[in-house]
């Protein structure tokens, strides 16, 4: 599987777009909380055409930098832009950025009608449009049910179709997977990847790489307030190529023959029969295996997932309790 | 903007839990209705004097109004608290992302509804108050006011209206202390602080720091701004509700606009915007008299209360030469006491002539105590105080000769003769001054108090003669009279000649009531005889034989009319009742003297006056003689004379004690009397009791609007002697709010 090759069409496709349209532009930004740096001099721009992945561990600063780029929190330093605006300047913006921060962030006491009617009102959204993307999300049929008797999924449904409301060209998700359950990851899954597809930008943050493995074309990754990687998701899977997994007829023999050519060879598995190969590709794995007669029963190249790339980049990075679970998880 | 606003009118009305607040607010019907109720019940368990003692429940909004204002604070608190507590805030800032417009935006739709509930509130406040008080609501207190106040009289409306802004305030306040407390509970316990416990901490202080700290009171401003009560003046009243919206809106949104942590430079910033409002406001809000320029020092004297102040005022002793000599005149205040508004000053025009003013407050002090939440009272010693020490010889103003009825022009002679050759006595010491003693003199006196004081309107309470000079004020200054209680006062606008059938009229009267009161108590030595007819008998007979004063060294006797000159007051004034002791030593001394000794009568002349006949006080006539009150000659004393043998078989000759007094008179008539204007002065209340009443009241007859109000019993001068609440109640409300009672009113008699 390739989950880069559909963005990069994208990526052409959009590159003829006017520079800063429809982007998020993050330049230098330098958030502190008292003495902790909670973003620090953060670079990084999302672009049109894509699902941008924004991931880091709990804590990383993701929320915040998201915060930033609502003008929610002042920044110390450096600018965030939308549409090379800064947000808090647009005069009705969610006709430029549709936004889910926080599902749970509405009051329980009115209806999934009367709060996008709301929300609708202030940006000059006429009632049918909140009809429309509550049948978008799937909410038609509750509509005049009250929030607070909504299940976490059906309230992040409801975030979305906020966010929809404006038919923004630059969507921002903070976390929108939490609570879903299989059938509405799928849901949103598809939904942000048509809403790309549509050529809007789409940046959507978690602290779980296999929630963005299928869906980003792109990430961006931040550790302790800081810019780890800013690549393709293919990139970033290809970076962590790690070892060749070999089973052979004789091992003991294969083993021999590639560590006298310089590979790090360990047992792959409690059965014995597969090796871990490291420092030599699987070409000459299979170049020396019928130099010295040895019968392959298979060669994979393996790489790392996702998920464990972004451990790796984060080790150094995450705040609290991560550190354990990384290390269970090696 | 519109679509802000629009948005945040939707999220306001589509909370169910906004709608149970609003109906929450009706609590505070139920609390008016409660208090009125508990009013009612303790007001009809007392009698009618105890009654006019209940403090007023004015528009009955009082109670509910805090429990109003706390429904209403929290509607507007929760409209950004629960935005916080939900987190909807980080959804709505996302969609309107300038925190100012959010906030502001809130507001067109939070004062809309509670403009509108409010009004339904107030009034239906109002109106539950009212119907649990019925009748009662209009029971006049003794301060002026009524249990209850309708929305017809004068201010009420208004005050009910702007009590349902001011709940628009309350909302607007709550939103405010939401916006920059941003925690619902926090919210919550600031608002109880505000809006129910700061105004029952400040009853707890002691007066008058009690009324002005009141008067700060959210609850206390919209009567302020209706000018229907407290302190404040209605402009900064209104200036002071508006001033705490602004202030709780400028805190709110100043925490509104923080982004997280520049929390406290703001903060610190609002309380000062706060405090700084909270003093500048009420300071500008005081001094409502302009610049006085008396300088006022504790009274001497034993007698005089200790918040008695006094000072002097330096007058022309000829008005008509300001540049000329000058006299001083005493004057003495009772200052407000600083529970209500001060709306000016109440001159208390002392009677006589010869009454200091200052003595009355001094002796009186305790029935202005309603009176002075709202006025300084003022008095003088007017230059015609009769008292020891004055540049005239006290001996010789304190008597004068005897007055005798001239049956002839020889005898008219002789009786001038006696009158000047007394007068010249008591003249010579400074005649200047003896020939300045007129009425009018003391009026201009009385305006250059008022400007003393710093006034541009008194407000007066002439007492008994003091209507002289309280009338001839009316002429000379009408523009400058805001009000003018005639209580018992002695009316100007006639000659005596003109004057004397009415008043034989009340003494023939007098003598019925006196007579069948002998009917009735064993008291009167008359009783079981026809004690008219005995003291007919009494006066025709000495007329013919004079009764002579036993054991008395100045072989003194008692003609008729020396008879009706000693028993003239003692008919009029009975005394206290039921004792009615100066009718019970009259009928004693009509009885010794039908027995041939008119000792009763001389005794208790000698105790008031040291002679055993009444003399013709001089220090009285100094004044009586300039006012015009003598006969102009022999011929029109002739003719009062024969009209008083038509009108009164009892009394006749008896008046004309006065006017003969001036025959001789050595000082011209400055002050004659005259009809009062009938253009250029507001409504008079006159007031008296059955001897005074019809006196007084054709007396304002002239001025147009004018009342007056008949106490039904005995008394002069009710309202200093405090006979009858009623009497205070009617003189307090026409002082206070220039009301007068319908045409026709009585006061019930008082045991």
């Amino acid at each position: 599987m390739e989950p880069g090759a559909e963005g990069r069409e994208a990526l052409t496709d959009v590159t003829m777009r006017d520079e800063g349209k429809d982007v998020i532009d993050v330049r230098g930004l330098t958030m502190r909380y008292g003495r902790t740096v909670a973003v620090d001099e953060l670079t990084f721009t999302v672009r049109p055409g894509l699902v941008t992945g924004f991931l880091g561990p709990n804590g990383a600063g993701k929320s915040t930098t998201m915060r930033a780029v609502l003008g929610l929190e002042l920044p110390d330093a450096g600018e965030a832009l939308v549409d090379g605006r800064p947000y808090v300047s647009l005069r009705r913006p969610m006709h430029t950025m549709g936004t889910l921060l926080d599902a749970g962030a509405v009051h329980g006491g009115r209806t999934a009608r009367d709060h996008l009617g709301c929300l609708a009102r202030s940006n000059g959204i006429g009632p049918a449009r909140v009809a429309e993307v509550l049948g978008q999300v799937g909410l038609a049929d509750v509509a005049g049910r009250r929030i607070g008797g909504f299940s976490l999924g059906m309230k992040q449904r409801l975030g979305v179709a906020a966010a929809l409301l404006g038919d923004p060209a630059v969507l921002m998700f903070d976390e929108p997977l939490n609570g879903l359950d299989p059938e509405g990851i799928r849901w949103i899954r598809d939904l942000l990847r048509e809403l790309a597809a549509e050529g809007r930008t789409v940046l959507l943050s978690s602290h779980l790489m296999n929630e963005l493995a299928l869906t980003a074309d792109h990430v961006v990754v931040i550790g302790r307030g800081r810019l780890i990687a800013d690549t393709t998701t293919g990139e970033l899977a290809g970076r962590f190529r790690r070892d060749v997994l070999v089973r052979a007829e004789r091992p003991e023999r294969l083993a021999e023959v590639l560590r006298a050519h310089g590979a790090t060879v360990t047992c792959a598995d409690a059965a014995g029969d597969g090796l871990s190969v490291r420092g030599v590709d699987a070409a000459e794995i299979g170049a020396l295996a019928l130099r010295a007669g040895v019968a392959l029963r298979e060669l994979t190249s393996r790489s790392a997932s996702l998920e464990e790339a972004f451990m790796e980049l984060t080790e150094d990075s995450v705040e609290y309790g991560a550190r354990p679970v990384t290390e269970a998880a090696r | 903007m519109t679509d802000v606003i629009a948005s945040e009118w939707h999220k306001l009305r589509s909370l169910r839990s906004n709608a149970y607040l609003l109906a929450a607010s009706l609590l505070a019907v139920l609390a008016c209705a409660g208090v009125a109720y508990l009013i009612g019940r303790g007001f009809d368990h007392q009698t009618a004097e105890e009654r006019l003692r209940f403090t007023g429940n004015g528009n009955g909004l009082g109670t509910g109004l805090p429990v109003a204002y706390f429904v209403f604070g929290t509607l507007g608190a929760l409209t950004i608290t629960a935005e916080h507590a939900t987190g909807m805030i980080r959804t709505s800032l996302v969609a309107v992302p300038r925190r100012q417009l959010f906030l502001f935006a809130k507001i067109p739709g939070l004062a809309a509804v509670s403009l509108v509930a409010g009004q339904v509130l107030a009034f239906a406040m109002h109106l539950a108050a009212q119907a649990v008080l019925g009748d009662r609501a209009g029971q006049l207190l003794l301060d002026g006011g009524t249990l209850g106040t309708s929305l017809a009289e004068p201010g009420v409306l208004a005050s009910v209206a702007v009590a349902g802004l001011s709940m628009a305030a309350a909302a607007l306040i709550g939103l405010g202390v939401g916006a920059a407390i941003r925690s619902t509970p926090g919210s919550l316990v600031a608002l109880v602080l505000v809006f129910l416990v700061l105004p029952v901490a400040a009853q707890a202080l002691p007066s008058p720091l009690r009324a002005r700290a009141g008067s700060y009171m959210i609850e206390n401003l919209p009567a302020q701004i209706a000018g229907v009560d407290g302190l404040l003046p209605p402009e900064a009243a209104a200036a002071l509700l508006a001033g705490y919206v602004a202030v709780a809106l400028a805190a709110g949104a100043a925490v509104t606009a923080l982004r997280g942590r520049r929390v406290k430079a703001l903060a610190a910033g609002a309380v000062a915007v706060l405090l700084t409002g909270l003093v500048v406001v009420p300071a500008s809000a005081g001094a409502a008299a302009g610049p006085s320029s008396l300088a006022w020092r504790a009274c001497p004297g034993q007698d005089a209360p200790g918040d008695l102040r006094c000072a002097s005022v330096e007058v022309p002793l000829d008005w008509a030469k300001p540049a000329g000599r000058k006299i001083t005149v005493p004057v003495a205040m009772l200052p407000a006491s600083g529970t209500g508004r001060r709306i000016g000053t109440v001159v208390s025009v002392p009677g006589g002539p010869g009454a200091s003013g200052i003595d009355d407050l001094k002796q009186f002090h305790g029935r202005f105590a309603k009176l002075r939440d709202r006025f300084d009272v003022v008095s003088l010693a007017p230059r015609n105080t009769v008292e020891p020490g004055g540049p005239l010889p006290y001996d010789c103003l304190a008597t004068g000769p005897w007055i005798t009825l001239p049956g002839d022009r020889a005898e008219w002679a002789e009786l001038t003769r006696r009158n000047r050759a007394h007068a010249e006595r008591c003249r010579a010491a400074d005649p200047e001054l003896f020939d300045h003693m007129d009425s009018a003199s003391v009026a201009r006196d009385l305006d250059a108090v008022r400007a003393a004081l710093g006034e541009q309107r008194l407000s007066f309470l002439a007492n008994s003669y003091g209507g002289h000079p309280a009338e001839a004020y009316a002429h000379l200054f009408p523009a400058r009279v805001r009000a003018m209680v005639l209580d018992g006062a002695a009316t100007h606008q006639e000659t005596s000649a003109a004057t004397e059938p009415r008043l034989y009229a009340r003494l023939e009267r007098q003598l019925e009531r006196f007579a069948a009161w002998c009917r009735s108590a064993t008291a009167c030595a008359l009783h079981g005889r026809d004690a008219e007819a005995v003291w007919r008998r009494l006066v025709t007979a000495a007329d013919e034989s004079p009764v002579p004063v036993r054991n008395d060294p100045s072989r003194a006797a008692y003609t008729g009319f020396d008879f009706k000159t000693a028993a003239g007051p003692s008919f009029v004034s009975p005394g206290r009742e039921p004792d009615v002791p100066r009718w019970v030593q009259l009928a004693s001394a009509i009885e010794k003297a039908a027995g041939g000794d008119a000792s009763g009568f001389a005794d208790y002349v000698r105790q008031a006056s040291g002679s055993p006949k009444v003399p013709s006080i001089a220090g009285q006539n100094m004044t009586h003689c300039l006012d015009g009150k003598g006969y102009e000659s022999y011929a029109v004393y002739r003719e009062a004379l024969r009209k008083a043998a038509e009108v009164s078989p009892n009394f006749a000759g008896q008046r004309s004690w006065w006017p003969l007094a001036c025959a001789g008179w050595p000082a011209p008539v400055t002050n004659p009397p005259a009809p009062l204007p009938a253009h250029g002065l507001p409504p008079f209340l006159a007031v008296g009791s059955w001897t005074d009443h019809d006196e007084v009241a054709r007396a304002v007859r002239r001025v147009p609007g004018s009342s007056s109000v008949r106490y039904e019993g005995h008394g002069h001068t009710l309202y200093l002697s405090g006979t009858g609440g009623c009497v205070t109640a009617h003189v307090n409300r026409y002082l206070t709010s220039l009301r007068l009672p319908p045409p026709g009113t009585t006061c019930p008699a008082t045991a």
